[in-house]
């Protein structure tokens, strides 16, 4: 049973449940309870498991810790305390483990101070002794984890790999068997993905170890549906969902947003002239607070912006910092500090400071560019105001067209508590098999007995017997002849006694070198080939791409690719101005679909008043340098916005001057189909405006292309963005309305699952996901005899890998799971599969247009897609496609009869 | 081009020549499997049931005697592991079932092979083998060639093409090339292993074989087999050509 409890308890209520000691030590220390307080300390005392949603700075982790102190302090009283681990923290990430380290320190101290200073002599004859508390990582130092072994801490702070080894190491077990608590911090980071899927199952195999049943308290900022995170938090236990209480005093703090657009005109304003505009904004905020936070959606935005307000705006440098997961651990911490201190005047972050690592006092929030996702944006500019009953002040200053939309529309949802959802990851099979192995070298098992302890974590709560035991096969290395078990197998499973085990001495090794969930990425340094000065960094995914003469952007730059060395990349500057590879996106996150569905839902309300204007007023809305006059309908629903009079009128002008050049404004309801030449590659092109989010763009771009690639009969290149998506057919292709309809049929009349899979099957996206999942399901082990596999070496060997087990058996468990990743994931399958279905309904409608030049709405389309190439579905005459292209660009035309005679005349 | 003793088997990295009667396979790489294995990759093995399965399907309707394998029958540089040695046993097994005598010329990643020689009851050539006017040799280095042969054959070089869609994407096939050393007709074989790597014969700046000093490249025709077909691409000047008009396109 999941409950939310509505009714906070009195002041007097919550302190009676705290230890005498305790109590005196908190009310001296805090002049009054937070919000999540007020519910947590009774609730955890009464030993419920408990989820407290609550903003950052709002007490949480003295919420959730201070009835556990108190317990254990009363142990310690009765001499009782032995030295044992009775709770363990998790925490996804190392820095917030150090930071929860210091903020208990203080309290434990100063409790045993009063004690002390009250019980005298009785604290030796009483053996009264303080709680104590252990960081162990993965920086852990091997001399601290054997200090740790003999003499461990009551409290242990601990990651969730770290976690995943230690119940796995057979001497420390002991020291766990007596948990009473598990506190589970930003539980929002974790429920949504493979590593807490991997958290999850680590911690229902210490509930196996442990011999009583200990309680559960989770930690997050804003999360939505909440009970989903509940489940997550409590998992089950013979099918039905343990007890938990939801405290949510996730919206306590107030919020003061405002989406600022730094130009009247978003369109034709030069964008020097935008960007000269965004510094000035920034310079207005930050000059008048005394620190100022500054998110950016990447870890190269963040450097440019730091480099671009030492540059034009003068910040001396130790007034000014970057903050972002790229930098070295030390520089971090330095950052953290001079935050604390009060030194710094802003920083810069891309995601590392959004989490709830200490950081002081901020006044004010700047995001620059969308978020992406309203959850995301409340949770940055809650990183504001000094406590939780201060006003966390906003401000998103947006970059471009759609932008400006999303990000007024995201605050508005924001103000109006309209949260994105999220989903837990459903029975990753990549995980699971880490923790088959990590259980088979605790001990022996029967079967069934280890199925039911995964099916008690809640990410695996529908996992089906014949997925489990598709599993175990693979681990048993059934796929390979007998004589090779002994290379191949991990675990040994007895079908006759239905017992499974490890299987030979290396398998512990393996397991301890190789679990967790983060797979191994490499950064690419780029520097200029002559003067060998560094121009940035790239992933390495993207080099892998790079071939002599290609030219990408990098730090708002054009290069040309020349040549790399292990981890360096030359290029020497661009004469071209078009890229030829497409700037690589992984880093940034995809529009959320709730969203991008309220996105199309304000185009949808405000076109249908802005199209009651005729010709000449709309024209004179476009053309208009300050003041426009709009339909009173328009105007109240932009004036009901929170963004500045910049942004009503450059929103106003975008959607007219749409509606003028091309009839019709995309929205929630309407996909526009635009065929159009684009100018920069002199090729005819089709944007498909869909307002969906890029995981559902992703899904549809794929169907209609591969559909579309059956029907004209050749590869089809795609870009994909969160707004929409480009086709780029093969030159001389004529595409009309009745293309378009016959595509549509075609689409949904068709097997989606099915024609993805065989068409992903070939992508970057599918190697690259299918190397996680082989590393991840100990395939490939990345840590191996003392060796370290680089990535490169992992890239070429999962090729292999994939084509060999492609060869055994084409629903192999590792393939199945790449594709579920890819499907559920990436994509967004079921949620495409609604929308097709709506399509085919009528509901959703489309409209196909003819335009000489792409529409307003197709810019940030076409220069900011995420591109891939789909290939022909039917292959047999391949080998004949790619001759035929061959003898084109000579210059010969093609004889299709000869080929088709030579056959003949063999036969 | 080659003549019409020699006919390369539809889709497959197969010559056969049918005056000897004789099945031409080359750079097979058996072990690499448990090779792999060794360095914390868990490739599941294929390779040797695709090789199987390849000859059998290819044998079908033709008269067969002889497996010529034109070096690299296995993985290891340093020694025969046992891995390996199993698989070779059991392809060697295999053609005898199938009514063929299998003939190694050894390739530079065959050392110590022929320590089993007794065992394995099979031919190993160290340098090259000549057989009614066709010399066999595995092409790191050039044997010395005497009187007029019929034709050269030779593997090494893992010979593919890669080719430029208009989407933008590299699509790379496997190969034969075909011309002429000295005045005689020259086939390099493709790697049959279902794991080798491949080096595009367009974009390397230099070949791996010895006989490229010799011959120019882009003289050779390129033979390019896969999904079922096999295909003459034209000689690789023209796929140059061609390779170099695709990239400008894009830039």
């Amino acid at each position: 049973m999941v409950n939310k409890i509505e009714r906070e308890f009195s002041v007097e209520e919550s302190l009676s449940v705290l230890n005498p000691y305790v109590r005196e030590w908190f009310t001296k220390n805090f002049a009054e309870l937070t919000p999540p307080q007020k519910y947590a300390f009774k609730l955890i005392a009464e030993k419920k498991n408990v989820l407290i949603a609550s903003p950052t700075g709002t007490g949480k982790t003295m919420s959730g810790f201070l009835s556990i102190l108190s317990a254990l302090f009363e142990k310690s009283l009765e001499g009782k305390l032995e030295e044992k681990i009775y709770c363990i923290y998790v925490s996804p990430l190392k820095s917030l483990n150090n930071d929860v380290y210091r903020n208990l320190t203080r309290p434990l101290e100063g409790i045993y101070e009063l004690i002390r200073a009250s019980k005298g002599k009785e604290i030796i004859t009483g053996n009264i002794r303080n709680v104590t508390i252990g960081v162990r990582t993965g920086d852990t130092t091997q001399q601290e984890r054997r200090k740790m072994l003999s003499k461990p801490p009551n409290i242990l702070v601990t990651t969730p790999e770290s976690l995943a080894i230690l119940v796995s190491s057979s001497k420390f077990v002991e020291n766990m068997r007596g948990i009473e608590y598990i506190v589970i911090d930003e539980i929002h980071e974790l429920a949504s993905n493979k590593r807490g899927a991997h958290l999850s199952l680590s911690v229902e195999r210490l509930q196996e170890i442990s011999k009583k049943k200990f309680i559960r308290v989770g930690l997050g900022a804003t999360l939505h549906p909440i009970e989903e995170a509940a489940y997550y938090l409590v998992g089950t236990e013979e099918g039905k969902t343990r007890p938990c209480t939801i405290v949510d005093t996730s919206m306590v703090k107030k919020m003061e947003v405002i989406a600022i657009s730094p130009v009247k005109d978003m369109i034709y304003t030069k964008e020097e002239k935008i960007e000269d505009e965004v510094y000035k904004e920034i310079d207005r905020i930050v000059s008048a607070s005394s620190t100022t936070l500054i998110f950016t959606n990447t870890r190269s935005g963040t450097e440019r912006v730091v480099f671009n307000m030492k540059k034009r705006l003068k910040y001396k440098p130790e007034e000014i910092a970057a903050h972002h997961s790229s930098l070295s651990r030390e520089s971090r911490l330095e950052v953290e500090g001079l935050l604390k201190q009060g030194a710094l005047k802003c920083v810069v972050s891309s995601t590392s400071l959004e989490l709830g690592v200490d950081i002081g006092t901020i006044d004010n929030v700047i995001q620059l560019g969308s978020p992406k996702s309203v959850s995301r944006a409340i949770q940055r500019i809650g990183r504001a105001g000094h406590t939780y009953n201060a006003v966390a002040k906003g401000e998103v200053i947006v970059l471009n067209r759609d932008d400006m939309v999303e990000c007024s529309v995201m605050l508005d949802a924001a103000l109006h508590k309209h949260l994105d959802s999220f989903s837990v990851s459903r029975n990753p099979l990549d995980v699971l098999a880490q923790h088959i192995v990590g259980m088979s070298i605790d001990r022996k098992w029967e079967i069934k007995e280890m199925y039911n302890l995964v099916r008690r974590a809640y990410p695996f709560s529908t996992l089906t017997m014949e997925d489990f035991l598709s599993m175990v096969d693979y681990l048993a290395g059934n796929y390979a002849g007998l004589e090779s078990r002994r290379v191949y197998g991990k675990i040994w499973y007895d079908k006759e006694t239905g017992m499974i085990g490890k299987r030979g001495m290396f398998i512990r090794p393996i397991y301890m070198l190789n679990v967790g969930t983060i797979p191994d990425e490499v950064s690419i340094g780029v520097f200029e080939i002559s003067s060998k000065k560094w121009v940035g960094n790239i992933e390495e995914e993207f080099l892998s791409r790079l071939e002599k003469g290609d030219i990408f952007c990098l730090g708002g730059k054009l290069h040309m690719f020349d040549h790399a060395t292990g981890t360096k990349c030359y290029v020497s500057p661009a004469a071209s101005n078009t890229p030829t590879i497409p700037p690589w996106f992984s880093e940034q996150l995809p529009l959320s679909y709730e969203l991008a569905e309220r996105i199309g839902d304000f185009r949808h309300n405000l076109s249908k008043e802005l199209e009651r204007m005729n010709q000449d007023e709309a024209k004179s809305v476009v053309s208009s340098k300050s003041q426009i006059k709009i339909p009173e309908g328009a105007q109240s629903i932009l004036d009901a916005m929170p963004i500045n009079a910049n942004a009503r009128i450059a929103i106003a002008k975008y959607l007219t001057e749409q509606l003028l050049f091309a009839g019709a404004v995309p929205t929630n309801k309407l996909i526009l189909i635009e065929y159009t030449r684009d100018d920069k590659s002199e090729s005819d092109i089709l944007i498909f405006h869909s307002i969906f989010g890029r995981r559902i763009n992703d899904t549809l771009s794929r169907l209609i292309a591969i559909n579309l690639g059956v029907i004209l009969g050749q590869d089809i290149s795609i870009a994909i963005n969160d707004n929409g998506f480009v086709i780029s057919p093969e030159e001389d292709t004529e595409i009309d309305e009745e293309t378009i309809q016959q595509l549509i049929r075609k689409v949904v009349n068709s097997d989606m699952e099915a024609v993805l899979r065989g068409n992903i099957r070939n992508t970057e996206m599918m190697r690259r996901r299918f190397r996680h999942v082989a590393s991840r399901s100990f395939m490939i082990l990345r840590n191996y005899m003392g060796r370290r596999m680089p990535v490169n070496r992992q890239q070429i060997s999962a090729r292999m890998l994939m084509k060999a087990v492609e060869e055994i058996d084409p629903d192999f468990p590792v393939l199945r799971e790449t594709y579920r990743e890819i499907f559920e994931e990436v994509m967004d399958i079921k949620r495409t599969k609604e929308l097709i279905s709506r399509i085919k309904e009528g509901s959703v409608e489309y409209k196909f247009i003819e335009t000489v030049s792409p529409s307003p709405f197709s810019h940030t389309i076409l220069t900011f897609g995420h591109a891939d190439v789909v290939l022909m579905k039917d292959r047999n005459d391949y080998l004949r496609y790619l001759h035929g292209l061959v003898l084109k660009r000579i210059g010969v035309k093609q004889h299709a009869s000869k080929s088709k005679k030579a056959k003949r005349e063999r036969k | 081009m080659l003549g019409k003793d020699v006919e390369l088997i539809e889709g497959k990295p197969i010559a056969y020549i049918r005056s000897i009667k004789a099945f031409v396979l080359s750079d097979i790489h058996l072990g690499y499997e448990a090779h792999s294995a060794r360095n914390g990759v868990l490739v599941p093995k294929v390779n040797l049931a695709y090789m199987k399965k390849m000859l059998k399907d290819a044998k079908a309707g033709r008269e067969v005697h002889m497996l010529i394998i034109t070096g690299d029958i296995k993985n290891d540089f340093s020694s025969v592991e046992t891995e390996e040695l199993n698989e070779i046993m059991e392809l060697v097994e295999f053609a005898a079932l199938e009514g063929l005598k299998v003939i190694l010329i050894k390739g530079n990643h065959d050392n110590f092979i022929d320590r089993y020689k007794e065992s394995l009851r099979i031919e190993i050539c160290s340098e090259s083998k000549e057989i009614d006017g066709y010399v066999f040799f595995h092409g790191d280095s050039v044997p010395k060639i005497k009187g007029r042969p019929k034709m050269l054959v030779m593997g090494h070089e893992h010979p593919s093409i890669s080719i430029i869609s208009p989407a933008g994407r590299k699509e790379s096939v496997k190969c034969f090339l075909s011309g002429k050393y000295k005045g005689t007709r020259l086939l390099v074989m493709p790697a049959a292993s279902y794991f080798a790597g491949n080096s595009s014969v367009i974009h390397a700046e230099k070949m791996m074989s010895q006989i490229f000093r010799v011959v120019d490249v882009e003289s050779m025709h390129a033979i390019a087999f896969g999904y079922g077909a096999t295909m003459d691409f034209g000689t690789v000047k023209t796929l140059r050509l061609a390779d170099r008009r695709a990239t400008a396109a894009r830039l």
